[in-house]
């Protein structure tokens, strides 16, 4: 247990950083292309997270939103960085339990990925959108049971949730089935749980 | 390639001004209004990024920055116009649309906010060039690795793009579909974003080798390209903004005691 957070400042890891945050741009630019109606912006983020570790992905995650927030103009995600070091954190540690080895524990991670995007955007869609998201699917939820008398919280709770957790697992399928094929010398870089052993 | 980043370097005085009088603008022109709670504060500070955004002749690239988030706007106008859990005063109607008063005030409290911060960032997004401000960054101390991790998005994110394109096109050569129902899209997913990922992943280890190699990780204290002094103008502008932002915090202490 007490390697969960160990994380390795080396350069390799500093490197995968803005790989990762340029993977989470890749994800929403196809998005986008195909028209689908989901995010698939955080795929970078849960990369690092499975291959640095819960710090790494917080950082990925956090980063991401920052960087973007402050050059692309699409200034509104800058709130959203507390949501994506979340997801980074959430993640990173399903990884380091080995939750990541299987396709179920992969499904799982996503549903506990997801609910924390959950729990901690829902606050903040309350606070800056008065409970909307900007997703086709999510808003159309929300609009019916704001007419129906629901309170805005639970709106925007299940308004996130339908959108949140379906991204999330489509998500984590994809990154768990690239992390699985990706070369041993590479993934040997990042972790942290190995030893130095001496012949002499 | 294209960059990703929107510095317009027209040259302009906003251009000239030190990175981090723009963030104190930033500061002043989200904390203010909030601080007030006054729905003319919000106005008066969309007027004054507006007239910044005119003088520094930034103003047609702030158009595509509003469009994006306008849709948002008019969802929330919308649904909260439409459906808001305390309507009770109908203010019009369109056929059997009935809009409400508390409604509408709601989703324009927090529409205005967001236009506010929209055109406060835009003054600082459209007049910063991404590496300048990482270096004003790093001569506060800020450490040189996440500068490092900044700028090198902006390298990478074209690169990426232009592999994506060429992945794009080989996989549609091969008789991929990218159009069609939506079953059909998620089908073209796959193949399209697994090549450029992992790609990208296996070249970081050669980045990281050839950054090892020119003294990435050394400790030792760097030095920089270009000086950026500050000018009278951005002491100037600093001080006015101080001013605002103290006497908005007064303002709202006086209100809370009274």
């Amino acid at each position: 247990m007490k390697n969960l957070f160990k994380t390795k400042f080396n350069t390799a890891c500093i490197v995968l950083i803005p790989t990762c945050i340029g993977i989470n741009y890749l994800g929403k630019l196809i998005a986008s292309t195909l028209k689908l109606p989901l995010w698939l912006d955080c795929i970078g983020t849960c990369i690092g997270a499975i291959l640095g570790g819960p710090l790494i992905g917080a950082i990925c995650g956090a980063a991401n939103n920052l960087i973007y927030g402050f050059t692309t103009g699409d200034n509104i995600t800058l709130i959203y960085a507390l949501t994506s070091l979340g997801i980074g954190l959430a993640v990173g540690i399903m990884a380091r339990l080995s939750f990541m080895k299987k396709t179920s524990g992969a499904l799982l991670t996503a549903v506990v990925g997801g609910l924390t995007a959950v729990v901690i955007s829902t606050p903040l869609n309350i606070l800056f959108w008065g409970g909307t998201t900007g997703n086709i699917w999510g808003d159309a939820l929300f609009a019916t049971t704001q007419a129906s008398g629901f309170p805005v919280w639970l709106g925007s709770f299940l308004d996130e949730l339908v959108v949140d957790v379906p991204d999330k697992v489509l998500t984590l399928l994809i990154v768990f089935a690239i992390v699985k094929f990706l070369p041993n010398k590479l993934v040997s870089l990042y972790t942290s749980d190995d030893t130095i052993e001496k012949l002499d | 390639m294209k960059s990703i980043s929107l510095y317009v370097a027209n040259n302009s005085y906003l251009t000239k001004l030190h990175p981090f009088t723009k963030l104190l603008y930033i500061a002043a022109a989200v904390s203010i209004p909030l601080l007030s709670g006054r729905l003319w504060m919000f106005c008066t500070w969309i007027g004054v990024s507006l007239i910044i955004l005119t003088s520094g002749k930034l103003l047609r690239k702030t158009f595509p920055l509003i469009a994006f988030s306008f849709t948002i706007l008019l969802t929330i106008f919308l649904i909260h116009g439409l459906f808001h859990t305390g309507n009770t005063t109908v203010i019009f109607s369109i056929g059997p649309l009935h809009f409400y008063k508390e409604g509408v005030l709601y989703s324009a409290k927090i529409g205005l906010n967001i236009l506010n911060m929209l055109l406060s960032f835009a003054v600082f997004i459209l007049s910063t060039k991404p590496s300048e401000f990482v270096e004003e960054l790093e001569k506060k101390g800020f450490s040189p690795r996440f500068g490092y991790i900044i700028n090198s998005v902006f390298q990478i994110i074209p690169q990426m793009i232009g592999t994506m394109h060429t992945i794009a096109d080989a996989q549609r050569s091969r008789g991929t579909e990218t159009e069609g129902s939506l079953f059909t899209r998620a089908k073209a997913l796959i193949p399209l974003i697994s090549p450029v990922i992992a790609g990208s992943l296996i070249n970081t280890r050669e980045r990281a080798i050839a950054l090892e190699v020119r003294g990435f990780g050394s400790g030792i204290k760097r030095t920089y390209l270009t000086d950026h002094p500050k000018s009278k103008v951005d002491i100037l502008c600093r001080l006015i903004l101080y001013a605002a932002i103290l006497i908005a915090v007064c303002w709202r202490i006086t209100l809370c005691l009274i």
